[in-house]
């Protein structure tokens, strides 16, 4: 089993001089493939901070992170845009699906920027969307889905590049409970299926039944409990 | 161009509404070029239609041929210079004819030339005469508005001189009246039976200037020989005649002021549209798409619109000019609409740069943590 994702001793300060405020402390991390690892913590609590770093959005102020043995350290900006789409996929809050785009265009949109080519892309988008019930609704536009239904859409479209690691940002959010678990069961499924990582973030305590691990983010370290 | 596409495609309302303006705004730029165009052909396409490059005036003329007076001392210098082919005097009288067979009048200028020379007006109806043929006349085709027809008789009012019109030209006015044609022979006489008043009839009137077909080197070096006279270009002339100076920059302000005011409503129109889109593009670019690559979606945009633009207004303007009445001034060459077509879509690009540059300075860290749409 590889790691997916390694963090080791990240550090991120903001501010300078006199007031400087560490939001993540020397944290560690390691998201072995076929992990899902849930992230809890209040509002506040470094969450956002945590998943820009661990998602090359954001450099840390020390420390080391590896997306799939890759180290991220001194890659220029470009680079990393590169990385972020090919070995990282990303889930949002309230599914940030482009309103003007199909279902099925979604995937190939994110397909299309990795250059991948068009007929190996729409298979691949068909296998997702019939894997996760969205076959029917592939000529719909955003606005016709439900959230749950959108939400199954980011998911689909995160794992459209086959990204080593899924990285989700409260992606229960928009979403009532029954929902919510269904989304997170699928991403759990999705894992598994693909073979990859995923790393959640949420406040959501209720969500963590198909969760591996459950860790804390509590001044700025993720400790489980 | 996937994005590009796709966003105009959902949101064709939005897009339309824009092209509409765009396409308005684009048709009277070439409207008023057209209408631009139009007056000053009207104005001066006598002088324009000359296949003389250059002109010798008098230096304290202020390059109004009307003010400037040669003789044939000068006249004989520039032939030697030019080659006797090359070069022809033209005396320049606005008068006011009498039509012997209505009882209307009508304002005109007289171009006196070398009916075998340089100058020599092209007949396009009818036939032209000799430089001895005292009494005839050729005129611009504009005067048959006013009754003149072939073998017409028209009456100088101030001198009382007739002559027939044995032929007519196209498109030769100056001043905005139609151009007579008649031969040096007659403007002595004209010439003479004004001065014959004050006294004092000198043995040969003087013309008002020297058209040269020549170099610009030649001519300049054949006024610096001869006193007081210079040598100026036929756009010089052109914008020195009454009136036309005032007409074209009136109408060119407009033009300019248009192109910028489309410039600026594409702009803004853009830029508002980017700025509602700015949390999009955070988004994109989370997801791992290049900058560039928005910003030639947004260029795409443009152009798309700009060009679809431009092209229907061309129809448009074509189709106007086809059903516009001959007394209206217009005319639109094919370099000229071409120039302003691709004018127009360079001022839409340019007006396109504050939305890339905004698009360029999305952060993709705003994409985590936001929980609004």
């Amino acid at each position: 089993m590889s790691t997916m994702l390694e963090m080791k001793q990240v550090t991120k300060t903001y501010g300078d001089g006199d007031t400087t405020l560490a939001v993540l402390r020397k944290l560690d991390l390691s998201v072995r493939s076929g992990e899902f690892v849930a992230v809890l913590g209040p509002s506040g609590s470094g969450k956002s901070t945590f998943l820009s770093a661990a998602g090359a959005l954001l450099t840390p102020t020390s420390g080391e992170i590896r997306i799939d043995g890759e180290s991220l350290h001194g890659k220029s900006a470009q680079e990393l845009t590169e990385l972020r789409l090919r070995r990282i996929g990303f889930m949002f809050q309230s599914a940030q699906l482009l309103p003007y785009l199909k279902v099925e265009e979604q995937l190939l949109y994110v397909a299309k920027q990795a250059k991948l080519g068009g007929r190996e892309a729409k298979e691949r988008a068909a296998v997702l969307l019939q894997r996760l019930g969205l076959w029917e609704r592939r000529g719909h536009y955003p606005e016709q889905l439900s959230g749950g239904e959108k939400q199954r859409v980011a998911i689909a479209r995160a794992w459209m590049n086959k990204p080593a690691i899924l990285l989700a940002d409260e992606p229960t959010a928009s979403l009532d409970l029954a929902r919510g678990r269904e989304v997170v069961q699928m991403i759990a499924g999705e894992v598994r299926s693909e073979g990859k990582a995923a790393v959640m973030v949420t406040h959501d305590e209720r969500m963590l039944e198909w969760c591996d691990r459950v860790l804390h983010l509590e001044d700025g370290v993720l400790v489980g409990r | 161009m996937f994005l590009a596409l796709r966003e105009m495609r959902h949101a064709k309302a939005r897009y339309s509404l824009i092209m509409v303006i765009m396409l308005l705004v684009s048709f009277l730029v070439l409207f008023v070029t057209g209408l631009a165009r139009g007056l000053s052909y009207a104005n001066i396409s006598a002088l324009e239609n000359m296949p003389a490059g250059y002109f010798l005036i008098q230096d304290d003329a202020g390059h109004a041929f009307r003010r400037s007076q040669l003789g044939t001392e000068e006249f004989a210098a520039a032939k030697q210079a030019a080659g006797a082919d090359n070069a022809a005097s033209l005396g320049v009288q606005t008068s006011t004819i009498t039509l012997d067979a209505a009882e209307a009048k009508t304002d005109i200028t007289f171009f006196a030339v070398d009916m075998e020379g340089l100058l020599a007006p092209k007949v396009s109806e009818g036939s032209s005469f000799g430089n001895e043929d005292h009494g005839s006349a050729v005129a611009d085709a504009k005067l048959k508005e006013s009754g003149v027809a072939l073998g017409s008789t028209i009456r100088d009012q101030a001198s009382g001189m007739a002559w027939t019109v044995t032929g007519f030209v196209n498109d030769s006015s100056y001043s905005h009246v139609p151009v007579v044609y008649i031969n040096n022979a007659d403007w002595q006489a004209m010439k003479q039976s004004a001065q014959a008043g004050n006294g004092s009839p000198s043995s040969e009137a003087p013309f008002n200037v020297i058209a040269l077909k020549t170099s610009s080197e030649q001519a300049a070096g054949l006024a610096s020989g001869l006193d007081s006279v210079e040598a100026i270009t036929k756009k010089q002339a052109i914008a020195s005649v009454p009136g036309y100076s005032a007409e074209q920059s009136s109408l060119q302000m407009m033009i300019a002021f248009l192109f910028v005011i489309s410039a600026v409503v594409l702009a803004v129109f853009f830029y508002v549209i980017t700025i509602q889109k700015t949390s999009q593009f955070g988004i994109l670019k989370a997801m791992g798409t290049r900058t560039s690559y928005l910003a030639w979606s947004v260029l795409c945009q443009v152009l798309l619109l700009s060009v679809i633009s431009v092209a229907v207004s061309l129809l448009l303007t074509f189709g106007m000019n086809m059903g516009l009445p001959d007394a209206m001034p217009f005319q639109l060459e094919t370099p000229t609409m071409v120039w302003t077509g691709l004018l127009f879509i360079g001022v839409s690009l340019l007006g396109a740069l504050i939305s890339i540059v905004r698009v360029a300075k999305v952060d993709a860290l705003t994409a985590i943590g936001r929980a609004g749409a």
